[in-house]
């Protein structure tokens, strides 16, 4: 069941339309905030909450930008309610960043030298045969 | 020693900052281009637990991040690498490197002591002017032997590898492809080598590497002399397209050389000394690390006439008796010599036996007397015959002048005879 604040507007039309795929999510998600850390690695653990969130903004994008299913209206909803990450989506209109993994990815403070992560980097510009899998996300390359 | 940064400032100053590391080759790896990460007192030193500027870089792809491990004054005091130890200029174990140039440095291993040695060689060194190794290193010979052997020519960077997947060892690594560690068997537990720690690496004892390429250089083939006194030939293999004045320009350091002789056809060639003693230091000097012209020749000694059996003289012995003429006026029958006398060409047998044992000890002997009935030899008409040709501007025709040599310090186109061409009796 998709979190909607209390108080507010009732949704838009055509949220009956988009509701249990985000449910499933939803669902998704709950699992795995209360799947077993052990024999993860450290940095492992946060990896499926971050490829669930980033696939929950992909739907409501994909509906309103490519698709062009859905209304303003109910894209600003969803964006208000916070089913929508509008950072993220926010990245994903720029060149070069159609399918950023995370915001996390793109953050220079984070890195030893001030760069972006290791899955912004273009794969032929990869050394050959170099498999890669960010320490941040489990992205295994975001770009081009 | 190591107090937090922010509680004192007792001693402060003994903290380490740097701007660069001290590193070598190996480990500074093969990309020119790195990017190291800088840390001021980030860790303790690993000898001398005060605190000091770590530096973190790759040294090239597929190889695991190194950092640097001792700080830059012990580094300093062994001059040695501060990430491998290694030394710095051979790369070998402190434990090798001291004991082929026979340095005995001691370094406190007690707290106290230790730290008030560190502190006086932090001191010394700041007041030297351009640096250089501490303590009896700067003082060391030449390389020796030894390193020369077994130092390394070029960077290994093998050393640089990832280290071996834990995971993958107990057989339960689930990353694949993407492991950065090394997908590999384990070397056997049981090797001493799967046993170092870095103190022993450092104050260069029981270290197995160092023990493992001592006990290789000991291994190495060694030139036996012969019992044979009489044998001053050396047999030199692989001389390919190389004529004798090129052997002889080299082995002529060595002592008189009364012959040399190529076989091409055994792409081979035969050096013989008048002495023994110099062939002896020439086959010392030579053997497993002689280059002419770029070859890598092998030495070795020759064998002595009796081994080489009564049928016939064949070989290199036969060979060399054609080159120079007997010396006239000897007699025919000589007696033989006293072992210590055995390495005599010259008939010096007749004057006595003490001026005979300088000449053999010396490093070239004095230019021999020529016997006393020989009175013709010397004369000036003899002596005319071999200024004519120089005089005229030509030169001594070879064959004429083989006809009056009997020895090779009579060949005027001899090596070091050059000045004196043409009188080569004076």
């Amino acid at each position: 069941m998709v979190k909607v604040r209390k108080g507010t507007k009732p949704p838009p039309d055509g949220w009956d339309l988009i509701e249990p795929t985000l449910d499933e999510i939803e669902a998704k998600m709950r699992e795995a905030e209360l799947a077993p850390h052990e024999g993860k690695r450290k940095v492992e653990t946060l990896w499926p909450i971050f490829k669930i969130h980033h696939q929950k903004s992909r739907y409501i994008y994909d509906l309103y930008y490519k698709r062009k299913t859905i209304s303003k209206e109910l894209y600003d909803y969803c964006v208000k309610q916070s089913v929508a990450d509008k950072n993220l989506i926010a990245q994903w209109k720029k060149q070069g960043y159609e399918n950023l993994c995370c915001l996390r990815c793109i953050q220079p403070r984070d890195t030893n030298f001030n760069k972006k992560c290791i899955c912004r980097v273009p794969k032929e510009k990869l050394e050959e045969g170099k498999v890669v899998e960010c320490v941040h996300c489990g992205c295994r390359g975001c770009s081009g | 020693m190591s107090i937090s940064l922010l509680s004192n400032t007792y001693n402060r100053q003994n903290w380490e900052d740097a701007e660069f590391p001290i590193l070598c080759q190996t480990c500074l790896g093969d990309n020119p281009y790195i990017r190291m990460m800088k840390e001021r007192y980030g860790q303790e030193c690993k000898i001398c637990n005060r605190p000091f500027t770590i530096f973190r870089w790759c040294p090239g792809a597929r190889m695991r991040f190194k950092k640097t491990e001792i700080c830059q004054t012990c580094s300093k005091l062994k001059n040695v690498c501060q990430t491998c130890l290694l030394d710095l200029e051979f790369g070998l174990p402190v434990q090798v490197r001291d004991e082929a140039l026979e340095i005995t440095d001691t370094i406190p291993k007690g707290q106290v002591n230790k730290e008030y040695f560190t502190q006086n060689a932090e001191v010394q060194m700041s007041l030297e002017q351009t640096p250089q190794p501490y303590g009896q290193l700067a003082k060391a010979q030449p390389p020796s032997d030894v390193l020369m052997k077994l130092a390394r020519s070029a960077p290994y960077y093998k050393r640089n590898q990832p280290h071996i997947c834990s995971f993958y060892v107990k057989g339960e690594c689930k990353r694949g492809e993407e492991c950065p560690y090394r997908h590999e068997k384990p070397t056997d537990p049981d090797d001493p080598l799967s046993n170092q720690n870095i103190r022993d690496r450092f104050y260069g004892v029981n270290d197995p590497v160092a023990e493992k390429l001592l006990s290789r250089y000991k291994e190495l083939p060694q030139l036996e002399t012969p019992e044979d006194k009489t044998v001053t030939t050396l047999y030199i293999g692989n001389v390919v397209d190389m004529d004798e004045q090129q052997l002889r320009d080299h082995f002529y350091q060595y002592g008189e050389i009364r012959s040399v002789t190529v076989v091409p056809k055994q792409s081979c060639a035969f050096v013989q000394f008048t002495q023994r003693d110099a062939a002896e230091r020439a086959a010392k000097e030579c053997f497993n690390k002689l280059v002419i012209d770029g070859k890598r020749l092998t030495v070795k000694w020759g064998k002595p006439a009796s081994a080489q059996g009564t049928g016939g003289r064949s070989g290199d012995g036969g060979i060399f008796e054609t080159n120079y003429e007997p010396v006239p006026g000897l007699p025919t029958v000589v007696p033989m010599p006293t072992n210590e006398l055995k390495t005599d060409f010259f008939g010096l047998s007749s004057s006595s036996n003490a001026a005979v044992s300088a000449t053999t000890t010396s490093f070239l002997p004095p230019p021999p007397m020529p016997p006393p009935d020989l009175g013709d030899y010397t004369s000036s008409l003899s002596y005319g015959h071999m200024s004519m040709p120089n005089a005229s501007g030509m030169p001594p025709p070879l064959s004429s002048l083989r006809a009056s040599v009997h020895y090779p310090s009579q060949d005027p186109s001899r090596v070091g005879s050059t000045a004196a061409h043409g009188k080569p009796n004076e």
